[in-house]
């Protein structure tokens, strides 16, 4: 009994350890395959060189699209956390009978496949230019950088409205209600207690928003303007042609501004408190 | 409600505002128009024409090959093949993940969260690297060693997309599913344990069908971005692998045909909705005869 | 201080009647304990105290002035909760100062108040400290100094002891209760442990569903029990029914019981035909010798159980009811002897049945 349990153990043991190098493997490959000084991807690497690394900073269509990447991210980090803790205190403290349908409301996004949301909006950008022209002014979402930004806003409120939520839920009322009874009113209470105590969680709701921005395709794909792109796009029409290591560059970039935000994020608050 | 708040309501009201404003503008209205869309006439020279119809929905159910309802099935049988995938890798990582309490869970955790934090396109990328007919990882390594002459195909078809599409999409299926494992007192197992059963029996009659909330949000979850997938079908399975999204995406901008490709992607919709409504309807027929 | 008049405060929820038109006089300097079981409507009424809850009808008021329509951050009171709910993310003194500053206070008063606040404590030491780096008894006296270093009306304490463990409750029963009559401040303190409030308390509230049973001085509450409940509740008692016979003076009753005639003392009003309960602490019962004499009834040892500085008995009386009693340990009966009981007329009382 004990030596067939160790066997399953080990069993059990070791297919864990495959699943989880499932996991990574794929994203040490890139890495690794960036600093790769030969010409194809050859395992192991020929050598080690920076050249793709230059490749890519030459590039200027891949630097533009890193910035406006990062412009785009920052700007919808920006409304996307405003927007939801708005909406987050006024699900958790104030609404009423109507909590559930504003929730759903809030979270469709996140149920709805992405590039169904996509679709959607493509379609009304046309059509509601149409709509302006016909009354005389030219209002122009479609290809635009709003409409864009728009898209990316909608799709990464409902994950700020989550982990705000989750702060407010898990506050200590009392603790409120502590700061009332030594002569503190409303907005005071909100400012020095509510407020400092939610934050983790309206900070890791912005990083999640920044980061899903970020990596966003599907939106950017139907709604980008002509002419422009954002990283994610630039990459995918690469690499659908030309399999060089100048994408697994880009793609090391990519993975080193998420875990640039992290470490940021992570002096600024600690990792320990975040709660997605 | 104490005195405290109430006066606070109306003016609560400002804070939901925007984020409404914007849901309701921008998500109900558009995705109300995009069903009026799929009834509108398909034009050639511009996205769409004047009048409605429902001649996209028949050409897409009614089409003579039964070409759309092939690619239609594919998609959802590959929703399929993935979320049991999945599940079956998932689940023991999942257990393995709950009930960790060392040091390394958070690092654990890391390693689960990591590539959702890192975008689609790049990941597909790593597969590229290691999946690729010629030049790819796993070939050019059995090639050096001499076991193969030429390559295995493990990109641009079904393969390369379902190990994609499970790579990608298996932190949704483990997360929720360690979530509900983690509700799950451990001293249940103890107990069956106790009363004689082994560790994997005291695993399948005590943790599995407490899980089972958390195995359902996890397949709907992989299932619906799944079938709703474009970026790993296109990169890995290129011409070869055509499934919904794909054809809805070339409607959109390639062919122009707006109308139809709106058509498509609502077959698609309603179809997915219908496949995870029976799965739960069975699924929770299971639990009530498990938790009564 | 402040007195404070609660004039049949009501408070419902949905369907539930949680405080039923309490009336309530607490006098300055004033220590009232509201002591009942979880549901009674004890906190909801102190939460009306404070504010945090608005009555449903009723009058409550500071020194005559209605505070019913003021905020919380209005009334000038303390409060200690049950959890304490220390401000995570400020310091001990931070925590102490946060009343002051909403009072407006300079900052060298503050100093000089919280750091004697702190020492009246005894966490002179632990200014800089965050609440999570204390234990739980030193988290309860930050919260207790924080809400007294503003000098409040009232102080309004919410079960502050419940999450202590027993040795340390009772230090910091005698601790509170000093600190209180030092300051002299009138004192609203909720329980649902009756040593607490025995122990503390001026006078005690005692309270089932949403009513006051009793208001009264802690001997009063043990010895003269308005009602059966109250009795039940505070202390032990043995119940035996009793139906009055004769008033024999004032403050004494002549009674029959399945037990035999008795005598007990009670003052209150005994209609004809009302039914009674003659209520014996079991303290007040002992073993005798003497089988004829007054307050006499017979019974058998059923339960013996040794507890060290005396022996808690349970005998089965002629009525067929056990009767607890406490015996000295040197007691000789084994169980199933047959015994015989005593107990003075005058540490009795009668309840309504």
């Amino acid at each position: 009994m004990r030596v067939r349990s160790r066997l399953g153990h080990a069993a059990y043991g070791g297919f864990v350890v495959l699943v989880y190098a499932f996991l990574l493997t794929p994203l040490v490959i890139v890495v690794v395959a960036s600093f790769n000084s030969g010409n194809y991807l050859t395992f192991p690497p020929e050598g080690f060189s920076i050249r793709w690394y230059a490749k890519f900073f030459d590039s200027d269509a891949f630097m533009g699209s890193l910035f406006y990447s990062l412009q785009l991210a920052a700007l919808c980090t920006l409304f996307a956390t405003v927007l939801g803790t708005g909406i987050a205190l006024y699900t958790v403290r104030f609404a009423g009978r109507l909590r559930e349908q504003i929730r759903l409301l809030v979270l469709l996004p996140l149920l709805l496949p992405e590039i169904l949301t996509a679709i959607a909006l493509l379609f009304f950008y046309y059509n509601i230019e149409d709509v302006f022209d016909w009354a005389g002014t030219s209002v122009g979402f479609r290809n635009s950088f709003w409409g864009l930004l728009i898209g990316h806003v909608l799709v990464t409120l409902p994950f700020v409205f989550l982990s705000i939520s989750a702060a407010l839920h898990n506050f200590d009322r009392s603790l409120e209600e502590a700061a009332r009874s030594l002569g503190a009113d409303r907005y005071v209470t909100f400012r020095r207690i509510t407020l400092p105590i939610i934050k983790p969680g309206i900070i890791s709701g912005a990083l999640l928003a920044f980061i899903i921005s970020f990596d966003l395709f599907n939106i950017s794909l139907l709604l980008k303007g002509i002419g422009t792109a954002t990283l994610p796009i630039q990459l995918f029409d690469y690499v659908r042609w030309d399999f060089d290591p100048t994408a697994a560059a880009v793609s090391t970039v990519s993975i080193l501004v998420t875990v640039a935000v992290l470490v940021i994020v992570q002096r600024l608050v600690g990792l320990q408190s975040l709660r997605f | 409600m104490s005195t405290a708040t109430r006066p606070a309501r109306a003016g609560a009201w400002l804070l939901a505002a925007p984020a409404l404003g914007l849901l309701t503008a921008f998500l109900v209205l558009p995705y109300l128009n995009m069903v009026v869309m799929s009834f509108r006439t398909p034009s050639t020279s511009n996205v769409f024409a004047p009048g409605f119809t429902i001649a996209n929905y028949v050409d897409v159910l009614g089409d003579e090959d039964l070409y759309y309802l092939k690619i239609l099935w594919e998609t959802l049988s590959l929703g399929f093949v993935t979320t049991l995938i999945c599940l079956v890798l998932g689940f023991p990582l999942a257990y393995h993940l709950a009930r960790s309490r060392s040091r390394w869970s958070a690092l654990l955790y890391a390693f689960v969260l990591s590539p959702l934090l890192v975008g689609v396109v790049v990941r597909c990328y790593g597969w590229i690297i290691i999946l690729a007919n010629n030049e790819g990882l796993i070939n050019s390594s059995l090639r050096q060693l001499g076991w193969i002459e030429t390559y295995i195909p493990l990109m641009y078809n079904w393969v390369g997309v379902t190990i994609g599409l499970v790579h990608i999409f298996l932190p949704f299926m483990i997360l929720p599913i360690t979530a509900a494992i983690q509700s799950i007192d451990p001293r249940l197992e103890e107990a069956a344990r106790s009363l004689g059963a082994s560790r994997l029996t005291a695993i399948r009659r005590t943790v599995l069908p407490l899980a089972v909330p958390g195995i359902q949000a996890g397949s709907i979850l992989v299932f619906v971005l799944t079938i709703s997938s474009y970026v790993i079908p296109v990169l890995l399975g290129g011409f070869n692998v055509v499934l919904m999204p794909t054809l809805v995406v070339q409607q959109l901008l390639d062919a122009m045909l707006w109308p139809f490709g709106a058509a498509l992607a609502f077959v698609l919709a309603i179809a997915g909705t219908v496949v995870v409504w029976l799965y739960l309807v069975l699924t929770n027929r299971l639990i009530r005869g498990v938790t009564g | 201080m402040t007195r404070v008049a609660i004039e049949r405060l009501t408070k419902r929820f949905d369907d539930t009647l949680a405080v039923d038109a309490l009336d309530l006089e607490i006098g300055d300097h004033e220590f009232v304990s509201l002591l009942g079981p979880s549901g009674c409507g004890k906190t909801t009424t102190l939460r009306c105290i404070a504010g945090f809850e608005e009555p449903t009808s009723g009058r409550i008021a500071f020194d005559g002035v209605d505070v019913v329509d003021r905020f919380p951050e209005e009334r000038n009171i303390g409060m200690v909760f049950q959890n304490y709910a220390l401000f995570p993310h400020m310091t001990v003194r931070e925590n102490l100062a946060f009343g002051l500053e909403m009072r407006g206070v300079a900052s060298a008063e503050i100093e000089r108040r919280t750091r004697r606040a702190l020492e009246v404590v005894q966490l002179g030491d632990f200014g800089h400290r965050y609440p999570r780096q204390l234990s739980g008894g030193q988290q309860q006296r930050v919260a207790l100094a924080r809400a007294i270093v503003i000098e409040p009306a009232i102080l309004l304490l919410d079960e502050p002891l419940a999450n202590l463990d027993a040795k340390l409750r009772e230090e910091m029963r005698f601790f509170i209760r000093g600190l209180q009559q030092e300051v002299g401040i009138t004192t609203v303190y909720v329980t649902h442990d009756q040593g607490e409030a025995m122990v503390m308390s001026d006078r005690i509230v005692v309270m089932f569903e949403g009513v006051a049973d009793q208001i009264g001085p802690p001997q009063e509450i043990y010895n003269r029990p308005a009602t059966r409940r109250v009795a039940s509740f505070i202390g032990q008692s043995n119940f035996v029914a009793a139906e009055v016979v004769a008033r024999e003076d004032p403050d004494h009753v002549r009674l029959t019981t399945p037990l035999g005639p008795m005598r007990a003392r009670f003052s209150g009003e005994t209609p004809p035909g009302a039914k009674f309960d003659l209520v014996l602490r079991p303290e007040a019962v002992a073993v005798t010798d003497d089988a004829g004499g007054d307050n006499t009834f017979r019974g058998r040892l059923e339960e013996r159980y040794f507890l060290g500085n005396q022996l808690a008995c349970r005998l089965r009386t002629e009525d067929g009811e056990l009767m607890s009693l406490v015996a000295p340990p040197w007691l000789a009966a084994e169980v199933g002897a047959e015994l015989v009981g005593h107990f003075a007329a005058d540490r009795t009382w009668l309840v309504a049945r």
